[in-house]
């Protein structure tokens, strides 16, 4: 990385914008990034996802507070400092008339860099996100996962340290989406990334961190782990081999037992959820013990759902609920 | 074990400007408002002196080329201004939204880019202009050369250019800083339309010490004979500058304040 290593990478304080006096998109935001770090930026349509990554690169200003970025304050003229930024927004748009080459000549000339160095770095980009069939061919005529790919080449092309990425996964088909993910992982290991995603498998796979919005607010800030370690681990899937008539017995025995909230049984899958009095591993040990005994066989189990949306989802509903109370938020 | 080297990249401040002022150039030329523009004066410039020269060769009617030059001007002028109107204010204005969010994104100041932006259709308009309107001058010399001599002169076709051109430049500038402060470029357009077409028939409504548009061209077939006050000209050309100046240095600064 290009400035010091322990210096913040975005740093936040109460960053607020209000459209026109009509819309309030960002509600008094305040939350720090370190390097390394890649956050995956959460929330429903019209969070304000979109408007915070537009006030941290200076393309809007904020109503009030501030952001930093590289530690010093971001403004629509800090073009040193968007330098060190790399940025696909949401749905890239190209000048018409234009090639992969000329984009990339452009995007890079708007760095400010010299031919003798754009001119390789654009080459080799254009070869690594596979576009040198189609380098010089027009725009208008890529598709979402050709677009998507030159939008990924521009935004490496001045070697940023921050990458902020809008919806990266946004329109591309399985493939596509594969190695956009396999990229992000790379790209992570030496870079600080900003994803802003709808898909919650996509953050899950490749983020370590997680900012949830919702209706502008901040309502989660912090490592992945500490998302997923919000929600109730008590509801699993069981798939059963055995006897029938062993097979309900067990469900028979695992209702009668008080801490198995709702034990259901749809052919040979077990669904059980567990009360939260007691710990989950206990009651695990106990219900393992109960199929042995009915010389069931165990073929898989595992948690219902997957965690961070189950978590996500969790977050929104409860900040959905919170009602009057958000005015006496607790200190964070 | 070894460290990796530090790539350093080397950054050249201008180059931002060059980039946005070069593609503005070629995505104006290429734009359907612009080849409008120029097919529109051709074919209206064309006819017009046909007709004349028709009048002048089957009926005989003696045609002044500096009044047919004038009269080019004016309409080049009049009907033109709609379009100069739209390549002006779309320069930013038209590109606010996802695709100035690909470009401001980028290590570019909002200054550099509404200069460049703003020099590149004054770039576009004003050397326009000055291609078309000699392509007349030299059409209109020869076409009426019959005549018992040509009243048009060199100083005087300068000087006529330089006006129209002046007048150009205020129009362009006011054009692009109105797009960069309003929130699309169709409000733009329209408000500056109605402000020019509206001041422009109010002032043909004023006496005569009130600098009329429609007036002030109908004087450019004197122009165009040499019969003009250099001083005159020189205080159009200082005003225009000013009021360009001034307006650049308001959009400027509004601009770089406010949201794309």
């Amino acid at each position: 990385m290009a400035g010091d290593s322990t210096e913040l990478i975005v740093e936040t304080a109460h960053l607020t914008k209000i459209y026109q006096n009509r819309q309030i998109a960002l509600n008094d935001v305040s939350l720090t990034i370190e390097p390394g770090c890649v956050l995956g930026l959460l929330g429903p349509n019209g969070a304000g996802k979109t408007t915070f990554l537009r006030l941290i690169l200076g393309l809007h200003r904020p109503t009030a507070g501030w952001a930093k970025v590289f530690g010093k304050v971001m403004h629509p003229n800090a073009a040193d400092l968007r330098r060190r930024v790399g940025y696909i927004p949401t749905n890239p748009q190209f000048p018409k008339g234009m090639t992969p080459i000329t984009y990339l000549d452009y995007i890079a000339r708007l760095f400010g860099l010299p031919a003798d160095v754009r001119k390789p770095k654009l080459a080799t980009l254009i070869r690594a996100v596979d576009l040198l069939a189609h380098s010089g061919h027009s725009l208008s005529h890529f598709t979402p996962g050709m677009t998507a790919r030159l939008a990924v080449a521009a935004s490496l092309i001045n070697e940023p340290d921050l990458l902020i990425w809008d919806e990266p996964t946004h329109g591309l088909d399985i493939e596509a989406r594969r190695s956009m993910l396999e990229l992000i992982k790379r790209l992570a290991a030496d870079k600080t990334l900003i994803l802003s995603s709808h898909n919650l498998s996509d953050v899950d796979e490749v983020c370590n961190h997680a900012c949830v919005l919702n209706k502008g607010q901040m309502i989660f800030h912090g490592s992945l782990q500490d998302l997923k370690g919000r929600i109730r681990k008590n509801h699993y899937e069981l798939d059963l081999d055995g006897e029938q008539k062993a097979i309900t017995k067990v469900v028979g025995v695992l209702r009668a037992l008080k801490d198995f909230t709702q034990v259901q049984l749809r052919h040979r899958r077990l669904e059980v959820k567990l009360g939260e009095e007691t710990p989950n591993a206990a009651l695990l040990a106990q219900m393992f013990q109960v199929l042995a005994e009915h010389k069931v066989t165990l073929i898989t189990v595992r948690s219902v759902g997957m965690q961070t949306e189950q978590a996500y989802l969790d977050l929104v509903e409860k900040e959905e609920q919170r009602g009057f109370a958000r005015l006496y938020a607790e200190a964070a | 074990m070894d460290t990796p080297p530090v790539v350093t990249l080397r950054f050249n401040k201008f180059l931002p400007y060059w980039a946005v002022f070069q593609t503005d150039l070629r995505q104006t030329a290429r734009s359907w408002v612009y080849r409008l523009w120029v097919i529109m004066t051709v074919f209206a410039a064309g006819a017009f002196l046909l007709y004349r020269v028709g009048l002048h060769q089957e009926a005989g009617m003696v045609q002044s080329a500096a009044v047919q030059c004038g009269d080019l001007f004016r309409l080049m002028v009049v009907g033109g201004l709609a379009l100069v109107v739209v390549l002006a204010v779309s320069a930013v204005g038209g590109e606010r939204g996802t695709l100035a969010d690909s470009i401001l994104s980028r290590g570019i100041s909002r200054y550099q880019y509404f200069l460049a932006k703003w020099h590149a259709r004054l770039v576009v308009v004003v050397s326009t202009f000055a291609v078309l309107a000699a392509g007349i001058l030299v059409a209109g010399y020869f076409l009426f050369k019959s005549d018992a001599e040509s009243d048009l002169t060199l100083t005087g076709g300068l000087a006529a250019v330089l006006a129209v051109a002046a007048a150009l430049c205020v129009i362009v500038t006011w054009g692009v800083v109105i797009g960069s402060l309003t929130n699309g470029p169709v409000l733009g357009i329209t408000v500056f339309w109605l402000v020019l077409y509206g001041v422009g028939f109010l002032l043909t409504l004023m006496p005569e010490p009130w600098p009329s548009p429609d007036r002030e061209l109908a004087r450019l077939k004197f122009v165009l004979r040499g019969q003009f006050n250099e001083l005159v000209l020189a205080n159009l050309v200082i005003a225009s500058v000013l009021l360009s100046a001034a307006a650049g240095a308001l959009g400027v600064v509004g601009f770089s304040k406010s949201d794309v």
